[in-house]
């Protein structure tokens, strides 16, 4: 859904690192270069931004969708 | 016992520690883990919540949220002179979250909390709690005391603390023909050929896995994986309320509050 706060295993907070380390793959970086440039060296904080889907992005389209004003018939 | 730092920075502390036991250190671990106090969001009261996440999600999120401790100033709870449920100034800090999004998607980050002791605030001002859509809000004041890692893991003051023996790799020359395999299985890259010499650099990072060893094709083997059963590497990586020796003083001043207390009840006893 929402990236997590902390890491499910050792509790490091990993919720602050997500916006970065999504940016930065996006534009073509090695995912493991930034995730030890973020200070995340056990594969357990790793694996928590790796395998991160952030769902709520489309979840928040249903709650924009009622916002807009209905489209004009034709 | 000595000790010498071997890395230390705000969040870490990498401590060799000669001299002493696995009790000891075992003892240490667990206070620091379960008996050192540190500052969390604990109860809250949500006033208006349209977010897409609901409310007792968003209340776990935010309880999970580190923040800056101050030890000396507030009381844990089931100490305070108070002995209110509700908390007082020495044990309990308000903290107000009050964010609307007006006509596009915003996030809430940890950073958006107005607390009511400057000196107690988030440690990370980007983590996200929420986002929000057009005209959805956030209205909740928070409740944030003191308590300990064995009430709930988000008062605990580390996310690691742990500690291993010291190794000692040695290399016997004689049987050893300098294969390299065990400088190629390593996963810690500590091995080295230098010439048809194997040396070992780094040896603290050593995880005593032994792979080394089962990759040596000789019999007897020609390197040898041991440790000193006396002699320890504590490694402690803060959550940021606390720094890193700050946790280990506390955790010895409640080891010797315990001690104390053991024997002056044992005293009492004969």
């Amino acid at each position: 859904m929402i990236i997590p706060v902390r890491c499910f295993t050792c509790g490091k907070v990993v919720g602050d690192k997500w916006e970065e380390f999504n940016s930065r793959v996006r534009e073509g970086e090695d995912a493991g270069r930034v995730l030890d440039d973020l200070g995340l060296t056990r594969y357990c904080c790793r694996r928590m931004l790796l395998s991160h889907v952030e769902i709520i992005d489309e979840l928040m389209k249903f709650y924009e969708t009622g916002k807009r004003k209905p489209v004009r018939p034709p | 016992m000595k000790i010498k730092i071997l890395h230390k920075n705000d969040v870490s502390l990498r401590l060799l520690i000669k001299g002493t036991n696995s009790a000891f250190m075992n003892t240490l671990r667990r206070i620091v883990l379960s008996e050192v106090p540190s500052m969390a969001i604990d109860d809250i009261v949500i006033i208006e919540n349209s977010s897409p996440i609901r409310d007792e999600f968003l209340a776990h999120r935010i309880g999970l949220i580190p923040l800056t401790t101050d030890l000396d100033t507030y009381n844990l709870p089931e100490d305070c002179t108070c002995k209110s449920e509700f908390g007082c100034n020495l044990c309990s800090v308000s903290l107000a979250l009050e964010v609307e999004a007006e006509d596009h998607r915003i996030t809430v980050y940890s950073g958006d909390f107005k607390s009511e002791n400057p000196s107690i605030v988030p440690v990370n001002l980007k983590i996200p709690i929420t986002k929000l859509a057009p005209e959805q809000r956030i209205r909740l004041e928070a409740y944030a005391r003191l308590g300990k890692g064995k009430g709930h893991a988000r008062w605990q003051p580390v996310s690691v603390c742990a500690y291993k023996y010291v190794p000692t790799i040695s290399v016997n020359q004689e049987v050893c023909n300098s294969c390299g395999d065990c400088v190629k299985i390593c996963p810690k890259n500590i091995l080295i050929k230098t010439g048809n010499i194997i040396e070992v650099r780094n040896i603290n990072d050593c995880t005593l896995c032994r792979d080394c060893v089962k990759a040596c094709q000789k019999d007897p083997k020609a390197i040898a994986v041991t440790w000193d059963e006396s002699s320890f590497i504590l490694n402690i990586e803060s959550t940021g309320g606390l720094a890193p020796e700050r946790i280990l003083y506390a955790a010895l001043n409640l080891l010797n509050d315990k001690l104390n207390e053991f024997l002056s009840k044992s005293r009492e006893g004969n």
